[in-house]
């Protein structure tokens, strides 16, 4: 914050407070600095919510071993962050296949609940050869996701509808849908808790290399297509240029309209198939509450990625540790699962405001009126 | 002839929240914010709003306590967007979730939650409660009573103020209220301030005066509602407050018919605020009735540096 005075008349020192500050649009600001920005704002964010949390009574030197040297060292937990991950991924990626076209998919969480549901339609019913079954279910779950983004997509394109209230409220509406299913006719038979008859075996995420879930294997392929298709694609330079400037995309002939639909199709079968991940890979049946959580992680995800799929995946790793670290928090100290939820919105607000000081800088220009 | 005597006599309770929180939306929408952090800010109005009356006892001291916490969380999202610029939808979106979490840990942290607090006494409005049918419209608690006033407040400052007439003429076209010499940042800040102190009211009254509990999410997408009513009443006070009554009528409605023995399938019932909120913005959507009325630069940032 030196003043930059150009001219030739010797400086005098103003006090700070006394000088006149103006903002100014920086021009591009190198990558290194960037980076560094952002990593400093990541920072303050843990910083801050470390100390909510040492605040709330967790022991300092708990939250360092416990929660960060464990996680990465301990194969036990290296897995269950993994298993954490891949549906995490999913919804990240979602997210940002729908920003990508400025759509504001935040039924994220709906759409999970409908590749679930998809999925353990298929498995209940019995469709289709046990040996192919764990295909049909996830295909079951693209289109379950899908189908729950047309509504919001359709109001928007036809009716000009905002997405983000109409793709919301569709979450709450998909959550009853669940419980309805769950405590009705979709219940276990064997006791009186709200879920599903659990899977078979052969319908469940199998185990590759070592305990490893193959659902962060899939996670990983899908990730690697949608990198593809954004960054090496036709139409992810397409997307690019209407995400730029929708209008002039259109006038010089992009097929906007065809390509928003359709990353926004993809974006509600992506987080379908992040349902299915959960569905036969964690839980093995459907149960009440385990989409809860997701929906916001995905939009944190894609946000801090800045819609990058795989930076997206790499985001999405980080957001499941702290998955995990939050689960053991609520076993270890009684810490409430929202606390995740706080630490991801600190994150969020930390970042979003250090974007700030990547597109602006503050000038003094002097104490005379 | 009972059925509908007790619906109406409900109806009140639950219209408030919303009828408060889309005023406080709307006031902060006329400047030009697009706020979709009323679900957060209601959750910490609700949270302060027992807090205080668990220590208190006092729904009065209450209610402002939940309009002064929400107000306060509220600094946090007005500096973002305000001053940092950072984009809307992605601050309120982050203030939602920050206002859970945070409200979900200090609620148990504090021991606040599942704790019952004694809330208003229903007031009868003299000889108008003997009325049939609609005499139970006139047995309702303070703040019912007190709604009407704060719209027509509202209303006039917005409407006929001069203070008013900037901060809309903030919403519509910054450059040139700035051009006028309207302090562009300082009327954006104030108005998020004013208008989350409504939306923690709304919070504040659930919890205090209508459930008398805090319990984590205790608000239930209302708060998205207000969002949505805010669309349908197309940014104009007395059409938020007849959108408040058809949502609080439609949430009172139900249990009614249940509690008459009409037997309804319980999660679709739960679904109906949800539906009814979509029902009514494409009913919106297909009459585009008169003039677009969205403020002008809703969800822009403004920075006088910035040519256009």
């Amino acid at each position: 914050m030196t003043p930059t005075d150009h001219s030739p008349a010797p400086r005098r020192f103003v006090p700070l407070l006394e000088r006149r500050y103006t903002l100014e649009l920086r021009q591009q600001l190198g990558w290194p600095q960037q980076v560094a920005i952002i990593a400093a704002a990541i920072a303050v964010g843990l910083f801050i919510s470390g100390a909510i949390l040492v605040a709330a009574g967790v022991s300092p030197s708990d939250l360092l071993d416990e929660f960060i040297v464990q996680t990465f060292t301990d194969p036990q937990n290296l897995r269950a962050v993994l298993f954490q991950a891949a549906p995490m991924v999913m919804v990240g990626l979602a997210a940002a296949m729908a920003f990508r076209a400025r759509f504001w998919n935040l039924g994220l969480e709906g759409q999970m609940i409908f590749g679930a549901i998809g999925a353990t339609f298929v498995s209940l019913h019995q469709i289709g050869p046990p040996e192919s079954r764990l295909w049909l279910m996830a295909g079951a779950s693209l289109l379950g996701g899908l189908a729950w983004v047309v509504l919001p997509l359709a109001l928007k394109m036809r009716l000009g509808i905002a997405e983000i209230i109409s793709s919301l409220m569709l979450n709450y509406v998909a959550a009853n849908f669940l419980l309805h299913l769950v405590y009705g006719a979709w219940k276990d038979p064997k006791d009186s808790f709200p879920y599903s008859p659990k899977f078979q075996p052969f319908e469940r995420l199998p185990e590759v290399f070592d305990g490893f879930s193959s659902a962060i294997v899939l996670a990983a392929v899908v990730a690697l297509a949608a990198w593809w298709f954004v960054d090496r694609s036709r139409a992810g330079l397409y997307l690019r240029f209407i995400h730029a400037n929708q209008r002039v995309a259109d006038a010089v002939g992009v097929p906007v309209r065809r390509l928003v639909v359709a990353s926004v199709l993809i974006s509600g079968a992506l987080a379908g198939l992040g349902g299915f991940m959960v569905a036969a890979g964690q839980e093995g049946r459907l149960t009440q509450a385990f989409y809860s959580g997701y929906g916001f992680s995905g939009i944190l995800i894609a946000f801090l990625a800045r819609n990058n799929p795989l930076a997206a995946s790499v985001v999405a790793v980080v957001v499941a540790t702290l998955f995990v670290a939050g689960r053991s928090l609520q076993v270890f100290y009684q810490i409430p699962f929202s606390m995740v939820q706080l630490i991801q919105a600190i994150l969020v607000v930390c970042v979003a405001s250090s974007d700030f000081f990547i597109r602006h800088r503050l000038r003094a220009v002097g104490s005379q009126p | 002839m009972d059925l509908v005597a007790n619906w109406l006599g409900n109806l009140p309770d639950a219209a408030v929240p919303f009828a408060l929180a889309a005023l406080g939306l709307i006031i902060s929408e006329r400047a030009g914010v697009l706020s979709l952090g009323a679900e957060g800010l209601m959750l910490v109005g609700a949270l302060a709003g027992i807090g205080v009356q668990l220590a208190v006892h006092e729904p009065g001291i209450a209610l402002i306590g939940s309009m002064a916490a929400a107000a306060a969380v509220s600094v946090l999202f007005a500096v973002m967007v305000v001053w940092l610029r950072v984009n809307q939808v992605i601050a309120g979106l982050a203030l939602v979730f920050f206002c859970q979490g945070l409200t979900g840990l200090l609620g148990t942290l504090l021991g606040w939650t599942n704790q019952p607090v004694t809330g208003l006494d229903a007031i009868a409005l003299g000889p108008l409660v003997q009325l049939p049918v609609v005499g139970r419209l006139f047995h309702q608690n303070a703040v019912v009573y007190l709604v009407p006033f704060i719209f027509a407040g509202v209303v006039f400052y917005l409407g006929r103020s001069v203070a008013g007439l900037r901060l809309r003429a903030v919403g519509e076209n910054p450059q040139a209220a700035d051009a006028a010499g309207i302090p562009v940042l300082r009327t954006r800040f104030l108005a998020i301030v004013a208008g989350s102190a409504l939306v923690g009211l709304a919070g504040g009254y659930i919890a205090v005066i209508s459930t008398k509990l805090w319990i984590a999410g205790m608000t239930g997408g209302r708060g998205w509602i207000a969002v949505g009513l805010v669309i349908f009443a197309r940014w104009s006070p007395w059409r938020a407050l007849a959108g408040a009554l058809l949502f609080g009528g439609i949430e009172t409605l139900i249990p009614q018919l249940a509690a008459a023995g009409i037997a309804m399938p319980q999660y679709f019932v739960l679904m109906t605020p949800y539906l009814v909120t979509l029902g009514v913005m494409v009913w919106v959507a297909l009459a585009k009735r008169g003039a677009d009325e969205t403020p002008g630069a809703l969800g822009e940032p403004f920075l006088r540096e910035e040519r256009r």
